[in-house]
């Protein structure tokens, strides 16, 4: 016998995943990079020196970010180029291949980050440079920022 | 009574040929030194030279070894009309044959070596205040670069903007070479930031906000200013700002290093240009930029 309380979780989890769903791209894809910037801050905060090198919290915050960077390209479709306060660039969609291009990178250093070495902050100071690299150069083509 | 009115007009006009006139060093003001093109690739580089003059490629700012080709051609829109930037290669179209005093009037007086002035869209009236011997550096590094050929246009401005000569008055109101911030730290490293903030940095060009005439309020120094490519503003970067006045020294060198904040949100907007250049500077010359952005006045 299913208590009453499960079957009301479980219905609530489900229609939480449909409202997920039926969800504005621009709002979705505002959260998931709400949370890679979370997650930058603590890889971040350890490449600059300023708290220790932790290699399970990099792990974390690179799994945050493969996580990110498998579902944002579906999340720029024609129609939510503007409103919302998006700071996506209109260069996304000018320049699909480009954009595209852009974000295959950070997939591809954040693949060999995770292959790497991450024990020592020696050893992973340049796989996790290499990831930050990639948020800037697609930032600097792709987002707009007002300041 | 028509003789004193002519003379009247005969006055008021040498008058103002006279306080429009460009005022030029001559080559002995030069102190002795040795140009260094080793130094004046950081001078390069704080000045942010090729930001406005490496030729774009494909509609799109220069990067890389681009950055060096410094053939001209951005165009610029102003409330004044369109200025269209200049070569400033080594090439007989840019500053190709200029002597080093040329080069010192240009950078530092707006005037060019056929004794014209230069408008203030090129930033000499910040340029003024770097020190000579590194402007000297600046000349014996850009000799080094590629010479491009290649003329842009002449400026698209409104009339009286048109008139060249009358920014000889404007260079009376705003082109001075001393310092800007009331600072009272006697600290070399905060007088080095000074040099390269408010000197060849120029940061104050758009940290600032202007006057109607398009000069630096100075008593809103760095305090933000509306964005001249159109919305939002440029920040306020005195310790009085909202964004970035709680930041540390480190935070700021980082910053300019690395182009990530605090939050280790990426650097934005034309600022992202800025902090490539800056990330060629000397560790110190960023430590020293930091310091003095710590020491200027909080202006809210």
């Amino acid at each position: 016998m299913i208590e009453k309380k499960t079957v009301i979780a479980i219905l609530a989890g489900a229609l939480a995943s449909v409202a997920i769903a039926a969800e504005d791209p621009r709002d979705v894809r505002h959260e998931l990079m709400e949370g890679v910037g979370e997650a930058a801050k603590v890889i971040g905060g350890m490449l600059k020196g300023e708290v220790e090198y932790d290699a399970a919290e990099a792990a974390q915050s690179l799994a945050v970010f493969e996580r990110a960077s498998s579902q944002l390209g579906e999340l720029f479709p024609e129609g939510s180029e503007s409103g919302k306060d998006t700071e996506a660039s209109p260069a996304i969609w000018d320049d699909r291949a480009g954009f595209e291009a852009a974000l295959s990178d950070w997939q591809g250093a954040i693949a060999d980050a995770r292959a790497a070495d991450l024990q020592t902050l020696e050893d992973a100071k340049p796989a996790l440079g290499a990831v930050f690299k990639t948020c800037k150069n697609c930032h600097d083509n792709y987002r707009i920022k007002d300041e | 009574m028509r003789r004193a009115i002519a003379a009247l007009l005969v006055l008021t006009i040498v008058a103002a040929w006279w306080l429009t006139a460009p005022i030029r060093l001559t080559a002995d003001a030069l102190p002795a030194h040795t140009p260094d093109p080793v130094a004046g690739e950081r001078a390069f580089w704080a000045g942010g030279c090729a930001s406005c003059h490496a030729t774009p490629v494909d509609g799109r700012r220069a990067r890389g070894d681009d950055k060096l080709l410094l053939g001209g051609g951005m165009e610029l829109p102003s409330p004044y009309g369109s200025f269209r930037v200049p070569n400033i290669s080594p090439h007989a179209d840019g500053i190709g044959g200029w002597t080093t005093i040329d080069f010192v009037n240009a950078m530092q007086r707006g005037v060019a070596p056929d004794g014209r002035h230069y408008y203030p869209s090129f930033p000499y009236a910040s340029y003024a205040r770097a020190s000579v011997e590194d402007i000297m550096d600046l000349k014996a590094f850009i000799d080094t670069l590629p010479a491009v050929p290649g003329r842009s246009g002449a400026h698209d401005l409104g009339f009286p903007w048109s008139v060249r000569r009358g920014l000889g008055l404007w260079k009376r109101l705003y082109l001075d070479d001393r310092p800007v911030a009331a600072i009272k730290s006697n600290d070399p490293v905060v007088a080095r930031g000074r040099k390269l903030v408010e000197g060849l940095g120029h940061c104050g060009e758009c940290h600032t906000e202007r006057d109607w005439l398009g000069g630096i309020v100075v008593a809103r120094w760095l305090a933000g200013a509306p964005n001249p490519e159109g919305q939002g503003r440029v920040p306020n970067i005195t310790p009085a700002s909202k964004s970035v006045g709680g930041w540390s020294v480190e935070d700021l060198a980082y910053y300019f290093e690395e182009g990530f904040t605090p939050d280790f949100d990426t650097v934005g907007g034309s600022m992202v240009a800025v902090q490539e250049n800056l990330a060629r500077l000397d560790v110190a010359d960023r430590a020293a930029i930091a310091a003095y952005l710590k020491a200027v006045p909080a202006v809210e």
